[in-house]
């Protein structure tokens, strides 16, 4: 799950070296907290949190497989 | 100046595209074009003509093959970094001619994704002069797609950002699987039928639940050539609905 949520990150962003993804492991729910460089923070918000909120769609399709629900949060 | 891409506006979409290929001094051939709104003699004729707008801009696959033919053109083409891990045989005999097409870009991005998902399903591609469809081999759970297609949705959003992030060329994503797309115009249709027979029996608007852009686009083209029913949008982005109208009488 962490591997795509960097993927995901480095492939919208202009700086892929800069993306960085935390776990936050607490058993049912994970959190993952993504930061990115200051420049890319737009990207991966998106137009009224848009991309944002793709992201986390994916990522609960893919969490639904795995009976676990994953929070993203997106760090300054 | 930025002449790389240019917005248009003409009666219909040809004549747009011949505009652009004086604009460019260039064949239709050679341009990439994108329809921002198709023009329309309005609905009916009671609601005013809409221009049909484009957007032009010069194929990179030229300026890639021709360098500095011009001086407008002359940026380079990067290759984009895209992490590649992502590797498998018949991808890498695609992507090694002259840096990488938008498609195969989109085509790796994808098949990142789905491997991170742990779906690793085949993807195909079909590439038109301004969409690039992707279409995944799924596994017919539905997984991919999602609840109103949402997943689906949301998948073909990421991809159309990654892929188009760098902007000099752009073109349209379009991602698919186990007939979606198809399948959801169908009862996007008899649900348009449907409504605008009770708008037609109750002499009264009808509204439908909110939608995106594409799927009001349907909704909207299986109305027009009813003419007894107009439809219109109202609301402002996610919440954006459709409203059918019986025509008034004259």
């Amino acid at each position: 799950m962490k591997e795509l949520i960097t993927y995901i990150a480095r492939a919208l962003v202009d700086h892929p070296d800069e993306v960085k993804v935390f776990e936050v492991d607490g058993g049912r729910t994970s959190i993952f907290e993504l930061r990115v460089s200051k420049q890319d923070i737009g990207k991966v918000i998106g137009k009224e949190g848009k991309t944002a909120k793709a992201m986390r769609t994916i990522i609960s399709a893919a969490a639904s497989k795995l009976r676990k629900n994953y929070i993203l949060e997106i760090m300054e | 100046m930025d002449r790389k891409t240019l917005d248009l506006e003409g009666k219909t979409i040809d004549e747009a595209i011949e505009k652009a290929c004086k604009e460019f001094g260039l064949p239709r051939e050679r341009l990439n074009i994108e329809i921002v709104s198709e023009g329309s003699s309005g609905f009916l004729g009671i609601i005013g003509s809409k221009k049909a707008c484009i957007r032009a801009s010069v194929m990179s696959f030229d300026l890639a093959m021709e360098g500095d033919r011009d001086n407008e053109h002359e940026q380079k083409i990067e290759t984009q970094p895209v992490p590649q891990t992502a590797s498998d045989p018949m991808e890498a005999t695609v992507a090694d001619d002259n840096g990488e097409s938008l498609a195969v870009k989109a085509k790796e991005v994808l098949h990142g994704i789905l491997q991170r998902m742990g779906l690793d399903f085949p993807v195909n591609i079909d590439e038109t002069h301004d969409t690039i469809n992707l279409r995944i081999e799924g596994d017919g759970s539905g997984l991919l797609i999602g609840k109103g297609g949402q997943t689906l949705d949301a998948l073909q959003y990421i991809i159309n950002k990654a892929t188009n992030k760098n902007g000099k060329e752009r073109k349209r994503i379009i991602l698919d699987t186990e007939d979606y797309r198809m399948r959801r115009e169908k009862t996007l249709i008899a649900l348009a039928e449907k409504l605008g027979q009770k708008a037609k029996r109750t002499r009264k608007p009808v509204t439908v639940n909110p939608m995106n852009a594409h799927d009001r686009r349907i909704i909207h083209l299986a109305l027009q050539d009813d003419k007894q029913l107009m439809t219109k949008s109202r609301g402002e982005g996610n919440y954006r609905k459709i409203i059918i109208l019986p025509a008034k009488k004259n």
